[in-house]
């Protein structure tokens, strides 16, 4: 296996013909090909081969004549397991082995429609889609060597790349059978394997990244080189919204290496942000001369802006009215009447999404309305996006290669570093490689908003909800980051999961309070859920113990009656962390669970405390309800990663601001969670199998930290309501 | 500028650069090896983890200077083919995620078999804590570097 | 009592300029630079009359030193030093080893380069950057002024060293020096390294009296 995802030729693509495709793939020969592919409308399967040249298509399978079998990734690799589980869907239903494939990254073609790994939709998304390519390729595949041998296809089946006649044992490679099945018309509802045959599918199916990325082989962003290439470093204003009155660039000009610094603005969603590039021989004098640079910014003001003020501001805002975002039967008057009211407020800070490779991109340009990227991101066609509509050329005439991304986590969907990068190559005759420091990355956003929740129950004195609320306070993600002056559409994603758990509360109305900010803000992995999950699962707690009941026993028992996933997944819970059994002294146990577009998981997490201050977490226990799973062991991986994520984002150190500027600036003061820090997660995965597929890559991240604070809970008899906090001092 | 020369993987090198220039940016951008990573410039997260003369040194804070006449190897080097047995081990337990971190983590590794061919859980943590990984792969860097000291130890 | 030599010349690996309040870094070759210099002197000078008022003064003087960031980060009570201001202990969780060098991965000198290298946040420099070793731990970090001038003077704790080698130690180690030579943003010990000498000097010649 090898990473084939730096095409060698350079002229971006327009529209498409056959040869094209190949030169630009890098393909081995002009041999006839088997493309299979959806129309652009998605809704029919069709194949290349001679029509190439009129057909716009640019197909998931290419089989060569020479034997060598491509299959096209849609999906982007962040670390998620993609680079194996999307074209495992296809490979599976053709009958070919990961091994004896190519994989290729698509490069944002209109053709193949959503080329964005986010929201934890790669599998769910194309489950159905790319299962049904490969099995359409592998039914023409047969009924060409049928033909061919004038035998019934009844008598011809497909295994690892090759047909065989099952009377004779004879048999045809793909290759052999390319150029004729191309001419067959396109199965449009091919049959699909039973899931009991499945060879790929459903099992550990080792990732064939692994073993470039324990090589230095695995090409990340970062990564690439061209004939020719320069560095550029760019110097941006930590206070956003300033404005870039002047610069003395007489130190930087002085440092061997520099040639030249472009000004330009960083595009982020409808922000334009003041930004100079130093450009330099190699990345160290670019950054060099960045370090030397003299700024003078107009900061308009918004130096004043700080956290702990604009937090101050939340907590005021917490008794205004909001948005009604769900409203059943009368909250107030059954509050106010309830024998046993409660009343919490839950603060969640911003965070930055810090993937481990900082953000990058290289840019050549081709005339003056052509370029060319190469680029670690979420989502080809949103880099091709955000190119055209700044740099306001045609999309079209925008190609992007994507290469491994050094992690994601939503940073990735926003490509405004690929937009700079493409930016300052328009001034440039070479290719440019644009990296920013790891404070750039830091600084600069877009950040997880922070959400403030003002929770509110009345019970009955048997501990019955009567009346219950969740009120969440916040910015919003579109407001800042495509500066709507419309917010009216924001209240779903930022109460996002907090109306639709399964949970059995009467009396519900949930509202939403938007706050104006000036920073940017943006998804970080699990969204909203992220933050808001924390407030919802140790609020029911607080029900939990005021109810004088087990806080799981107290969700199976009084708000989960009737069956549903997540009681279903309570109890798997219940029964892998023996919830029954009883713990030592000074530990406690908590639980939670979040449901959410992405999907649903819960966690039970042990701690213990000699002092009742200072916390040990000693066992992790995670369900996740998936319906049909891929990879079981990436399931795993992805799980253990958020548990780690959440891990930080909970007691570790937020994103502040003082005087505009953020106040973190690398890993030293914005530190994530280390080796010794992590405790083992244990990983239950549900999957019946069946139609239901729910997403993977968040799931896991929501319900960890309500979890932890429950059971510090249980062991210290104490309440976090507001992230991060010290595990060493609670 | 001054004439450096260095060996690394075994093959010597000589270049013209800034001595002041960390050894990173040399081994990336002039030596051409790109499986060492930046990630912080600070030493804070291990990404750029080489030896030197057989240490483990963070190469975003080794001035190339520092290196002069002195044996590197990068993860380019550890092995032919894949075959030390902490790339085994970490392909055997499928340990990386985005992967961007691990070529550091295996350097770190590396030298703490070395040093301990049958580490226990805190010996781990105390070659591996100054290796970031932000995907969240440190249980299995963990058992994966059991692993390897078994495979090494037959 | 040993012959002093009379005049001992401070030996410091960098010098170093105040400018905007960050340390100005001269390259290596620039050390063995003498500064200035204290006077030392003999058994019969009338310096080393004991006088236990101010010993004691002098080392509650030297104390505040020794117990600033700057000193104390490198002589904590657990296995790993600590860092900043706020003496947290070190992110990357190093730790001591036999030698004092660390362990492993992460021995001192696979961050630590032989100077400081500019920039907030970055790692501290020192050609043989280490903690004390594992035989002689010597302790500042939650020790009262009585219990660390104590540990200072037991040759069992503190490396084998009489008198005239605990000055010279707190004189010319480079290590002790870089202590007023801190990275980028972090603040310095509360007396100059010249009058932190002379205080803990004072302190021995007026007869190492244990504060009370």
């Amino acid at each position: 296996m090898s990473q084939n995802l730096i095409v060698k030729d350079s002229a971006p693509r327009s529209g498409l013909d056959r040869r094209h495709f190949l030169r630009l793939s890098g393909l081995s020969g002009l041999g006839l090909v088997l493309g299979l592919g959806w129309k652009s409308d998605g809704h029919e399967l069709i194949a290349s081969g001679a029509d190439a040249v009129t057909v716009k298509l640019n197909p998931y399978i290419i089989i060569e004549s020479s034997g060598t079998i491509s299959i096209m990734n849609p999906m982007p690799d962040m670390g998620q397991g993609t680079f194996q589980s999307v074209p495992a869907m296809i490979a599976e239903e053709l009958e070919v082995s990961l091994e004896q494939i190519r994989i290729l990254q698509t490069g944002g073609e209109k053709e193949f429609g959503r080329q964005t790994a986010g929201g934890s939709n790669s599998i769910r998304g194309q489950y159905q889609k790319l299962r049904t390519v490969g099995a359409a390729g592998k039914e023409m595949l047969i009924l060409a060597a049928s033909q061919r041998w004038k035998v019934p296809v009844t008598d011809c089946y497909a295994s690892e790349g090759n047909v065989y006649h099952k009377p004779s044992g004879k048999s045809f490679t793909y290759g052999d059978l390319a150029e004729a099945a191309a001419q067959l018309p396109v199965p449009q509802n091919p049959q699909l394997k039973d899931p009991k045959d499945f060879k790929i599918l459903g099992k550990n199916y080792p990732r064939p990244d692994v073993p470039l990325k324990v090589s230095g082989k695995a090409v990340y962003g970062i990564d690439v080189e061209l004939p020719g290439m320069v560095y550029a470093s760019v110097a941006h204003c930590p206070v956003f919204n300033s404005k870039l009155i002047s610069y003395d660039d007489s130190e930087t000009m002085r440092i061997k290496g520099v040639t030249k610094l472009i000004r330009f603005q960083r595009a982020l969603g409808a922000h334009k942000y003041d930004a100079i590039a130093v450009i330099g021989d190699t990345y160290w004098a670019a950054y060099q001369g960045k370090l030397a640079l003299k700024t003078n910014w107009d900061y308009e003001g918004n130096d004043s802006f700080d956290t702990e003020n604009y937090e101050q501001t939340l907590r005021d805002m917490s008794g205004n009215e909001g948005q009604v975002v769900h409203s059943d039967g009368d909250f107030e008057g059954s509050f106010q009447s309830a024998p046993v009211q409660i009343t919490a407020l839950y603060e969640l800070p911003m965070l930055s999404h810090s993937p481990m490779e900082p953000q990058n991109c290289t840019a050549q340009w081709h005339g003056k309305d052509r370029v060319e990227v190469w680029v670690s991101s979420q989502g080809a066609d949103r880099v091709k996006s955000e190119i055209a509509k700044n740099l306001d050329i045609p999309s079209d005439n925008i190609k992007v290669n994507i290469l491994f991304s050094g992690g994601g986590f939503g940073r990735r969907l926003y490509n405004d570093y690929a937009v700079e990068a493409a930016s300052i190559a328009r001034e440039m005759e070479t290719p440019v490689k644009m990296i920013w420091t790891r404070e750039e990355d830091t600084q600069l956003g877009p950040f997880r908003p922070p959400t403030f929740s003002a929770m509110k129950a009345g019970l009955a004195a048997d501990g019955k909800p009567l009346a219950f609320q969740h009120k969440v306070i916040s910015p919003s993600m579109g407001s800042t980051l495509e500066d709507k002056k419309d917010t009216s559409g924001e209240s779903s994603s930022m109460t996002e999961g907090i109306s639709t758990q399964a949970y059995e509360l009467p009396n519900m109305k949930n509202e939403y309070v938007f706050s104006q900010i000036h920073i940017p803000l943006a998804a970080w992995r699990s969204v909203t859920s992220s933050t808001v999950a924390f407030a919802h699962e140790c609020f029911i707690d607080e029900m939990a113990e005021k109810a004088g009941m087990d806080p799981l026993e107290y969700r199976l028992q009084v708000l989960l009656t009737k069956p549903s996933d997540t009681k279903r997944l309570l109890l798997k819970l219940k029964e892998v962390s023996h919830w029954e059994k009883a713990l030592p002294e000074g530990w406690g146990r908590g639980v939670a669970q979040y449901e959410f577009f992405a999907g649903l998981g819960g966690y039970v997490v042990e701690v213990s405390s000699k002092d009742k201050t200072s916390i040990h977490i000693e066992k992790v226990y995670m369900v996740i309800d998936l319906g049909t799973v891929v990879n079981p062991d990436t399931v795993a991986l992805q799980v253990e990663g958020a548990a780690t994520m959440a891990l930080t984002a909970a007691t570790k150190s937020a994103i502040t601001f003082r005087n505009g500027q953020t106040r973190q600036t690398n890993f030293h003061n914005y530190p994530l969670v280390r080796i010794n820090e992590m405790p083992e997660v244990e990983v239950h995965i549900i999957a019946e199998g069946g139609p239901k597929i729910r997403g993977v890559g968040e799931p896991g991240l929501p319900p960890f930290a309500p979890a932890l604070a429950n059971a510090i809970f249980a062991a210290t008899g104490k309440r976090i309501r507001k992230l991060p906090f010290n595990m060493n001092k609670v | 500028m001054a004439s450096i020369s260095l060996t690394v993987n075994k093959k010597k090198y000589q270049i013209d650069a800034d001595p002041e220039m960390p050894l990173l940016w040399a081994i990336r951008d002039l030596i051409g090896l790109k499986g060492t990573k930046f990630g912080c410039g600070m030493a804070q997260c291990g990404a750029c983890t080489v030896h030197l003369d057989g240490e483990a040194v963070r190469s975003c804070v080794t001035l190339l200077g520092r290196a002069d006449g002195q044996e590197i190897v990068t993860i380019e080097g550890i092995s032919d083919n894949t075959s030390h047995p902490l790339q085994k081990a970490w392909i055997e337990l499928q340990v990386p995620q985005c992967g961007y971190c691990q070529s550091g983590q295996i350097m770190s590794a590396a030298v703490l078999l070395r040093e301990n061919p049958h580490p226990t859980d805190q010996d781990i943590d105390e070659a591996m804590m100054g290796n970031l990984c932000r995907c969240g792969t440190y249980t299995r860097i963990r058992k994966a570097i059991h692993r390897a000291a078994e495979i090494m130890n037959g | 009592m040993m012959n002093f030599k009379k005049w001992v010349g401070i030996i410091v690996s960098m010098t170093v300029l105040i400018a905007g309040g960050s340390a100005f870094i001269l390259p290596l070759k620039e050390k063995h630079k003498i500064l200035y210099t204290v006077k030392l002197s003999g058994n019969e000078h009338p310096d080393k009359v004991p006088d236990s008022i101010i010993s004691k003064k002098s080392f509650l003087e030297a104390y505040r030193v020794l117990m600033s960031p700057r000193c104390m980060n490198c002589h904590p009570s657990g296995d790993a030093p600590l860092q900043g201001d706020d003496s947290h202990v070190h992110t990357q969780g190093v730790v001591r080893g036999k030698d004092g060098k660390g362990m492993y991965a992460l021995k001192c000198s696979n961050c630590h380069q032989p100077k400081n290298i500019p920039g907030v946040g970055m790692p501290p420099g020192n050609p043989k950057w280490q903690l004390p070793p594992a035989s002689s731990r010597m302790v500042f970090q939650g020790r009262s002024p009585r219990e660390l001038a104590a540990q200072i003077l037991n040759t069992k704790e503190n490396g084998g060293r009489n008198k005239a080698q605990l000055v010279a130690h707190v004189v010319n180690d480079t290590l002790v020096a870089a202590g007023w030579h801190p990275e980028q943003g972090l603040t310095l010990p509360p007396l100059t390294h010249k009058e932190f000498a002379r205080q803990f000097k004072q302190w021995l010649d007026k007869g190492a009296y244990l504060p009370d």
